[in-house]
């Protein structure tokens, strides 16, 4: 469905986008996390064909994107994405003019249960109401690919858990590609089945959550019992205190022993192994 | 065809700037003494403020709402064309029933000015709408280059044409020339030949230059 093939996107001598191949074949709700600066808006604008790449191939749905595309089947939405400033339910039925292929009951419900005025102007909104109607056009185009850049920036907890549902309940209706970028790693587990890792303008990481659930370990204990314990398996990150070493590694979990202390490392923990340690210190 | 009809109506929706503008200029517009300009003439403004608000407003927030690029365009053009129409209607019927009503004094007129009014009023009214629709389109393919080092360039080709074109006698004739053919052209077929085909070929720029239009 999305293909991208050694995509390089370059600002000048900068490259943003290193080289990025990629395939997304199947529907799902995929995130994609990377820390700022990383390339996440970017790849998403590329792949809406918002800009051109440098040099390689984005396909979606088997049509090459470029800025060339005249009907791209992606949706992309940016949080500060500005609207025509007219009455919320009033920008709700011009989206679905516009789209053939828009969701209007789905957008209409939305804006009920998001409680948003229909009578107020879109200026008029709050941050979170305007990333929220932002976030309800995109979801209800109905498009191939649904790119929704930091939606959730702006929301409290309780519009971020309906946020949530709604992307659920969108894709459990019309099947497709959905790829959020988000920073808030442990909220969004429970809806995504694939996560794309994004670091430095390359892909670090795309695979299901639950191979992070089965493969992401640290193992901690004296340096040489954690040597010997993980020694072979794929290392991706390391902490030392004293005498006292912890491994992060992904891989086939190590054999139990009196002397480790094995746990399974949380999502966030998992990211911030794979891009680069908390100090700011990337591997 | 529905969604590009959906483009055109909030193209024309959201240019409510230009028509109020305009109407303001047409109605408040006053002159003085034995030559008079009809307030007509003032209409062709929200030929030249549309293409501002299609270019610099309306592409964005409708890119945002899920209309395609094609949609856009295409709504562009009808939306050009429709402008086109209306602007050449008012002026014309301005030209028939208010300008007469200066008796003691010429009025001018630019539908008189460019001869369009010998081939008869209908040839006038279409000659002027082709006229406009060109002018509209030109404005477009010029402001949507102006993110590009493109536009810059032909912004400055265009000055320097003018520049130079116009001191010097046969370059100045040259000019004159052009400007004969697209505007001041008493020959109704040939006017509207050219204005069309111009406008054709200024779309198919403006599509280029569309195509490469980042968001």
């Amino acid at each position: 469905m999305i293909e991208l093939k050694q995509v390089t996107k370059q600002y000048g001598q900068a490259a943003v986008l290193k080289n990025i191949t990629l395939t997304i074949d199947e529907p799902g709700i995929y995130c994609l996390l990377g820390r700022n600066g990383a390339g996440k808006t970017t790849l998403l604008k590329s792949i809406a064909g918002y800009q051109n790449i440098t040099s390689g191939r984005i396909q979606v749905g088997g049509k090459v994107i470029t800025t060339s595309t005249l009907d791209t089947g992606v949706s992309y939405i940016e949080n500060f994405a500005k609207h025509f400033n007219l009455p919320v339910r009033k920008l709700l039925r011009i989206a679905s003019e516009v789209n053939p292929d828009y969701d209007y009951e789905f957008a209409a419900d939305m804006m009920g249960r998001f409680e948003l005025d229909g009578k107020k102007k879109f200026n008029h909104l709050s941050l979170g109401m305007k990333t929220m109607v932002s976030t309800i056009i995109c979801l209800a185009s109905n498009k191939e690919a649904v790119l929704l850049d930091e939606p959730v920036l702006g929301f409290d907890a309780i519009m971020r858990v309906e946020f949530y549902d709604m992307l659920t309940e969108s894709f459990q209706k019309h099947p497709r590609v959905i790829i959020v970028s988000t920073h808030i790693i442990e909220e969004i587990a429970k809806t995504i089945q694939k996560l794309i890792i994004i670091d430095r303008g390359s892909i670090r990481f795309f695979d299901t959550l639950q191979a992070v659930e089965t493969k992401a370990f640290r193992v901690s204990g004296l340096e040489k019992d954690v040597e010997a314990a993980t020694h072979g398996l794929n290392t991706i990150g390391q902490d030392a205190v004293g005498g006292l070493v912890t491994r992060y590694i992904f891989d086939n979990p190590p054999e139990p022993a009196a002397s480790l202390e094995i746990h399974p490392l949380s999502l966030q923990d998992f990211f911030i192994q794979m891009v680069g340690h908390k100090g700011g210190a990337a591997k | 065809m529905k969604a590009v009809f959906a483009v055109v109506k909030r193209l024309l929706a959201s240019n409510k700037i230009s028509f109020i503008l305009t109407a303001l200029v047409v109605l408040c517009a006053t002159s003085s003494g034995d030559v008079v300009l009809s307030n007509g003439n003032y209409t062709w403004l929200l030929a030249v403020l549309t293409p501002f608000f299609f270019v610099f407003y309306d592409f964005s927030k409708l890119m945002h709402l899920g209309a395609s690029k094609k949609d856009y365009f295409v709504g562009c053009l009808i939306s050009y064309a429709f402008l086109a129409f209306c602007i050449s209607l008012v002026n014309t019927i301005v030209h028939l029933l208010i300008d007469p009503l200066y008796p003691a004094r010429t009025v001018i007129n630019l539908m008189d000015v460019c001869r369009w009014t010998e081939n008869g009023i209908l040839a006038a009214g279409l000659q002027q709408m082709c006229f406009l629709l060109l002018v509209m389109v030109f404005l477009h393919v010029l402001l949507s280059m102006q993110a590009h080092w493109y536009g810059w360039l032909t912004d400055a080709v265009l000055v320097a044409i003018i520049c130079i074109f116009t001191p010097i006698a046969p370059l100045r004739s040259v000019l004159a020339g052009f400007f004969q053919i697209i505007m001041l052209n008493g020959s109704a077929p040939l006017h509207i030949g050219v204005c069309l085909l111009l406008s054709a070929a200024l779309s198919l720029g403006g599509l280029v230059v569309l195509k490469r239009k980042t968001l």
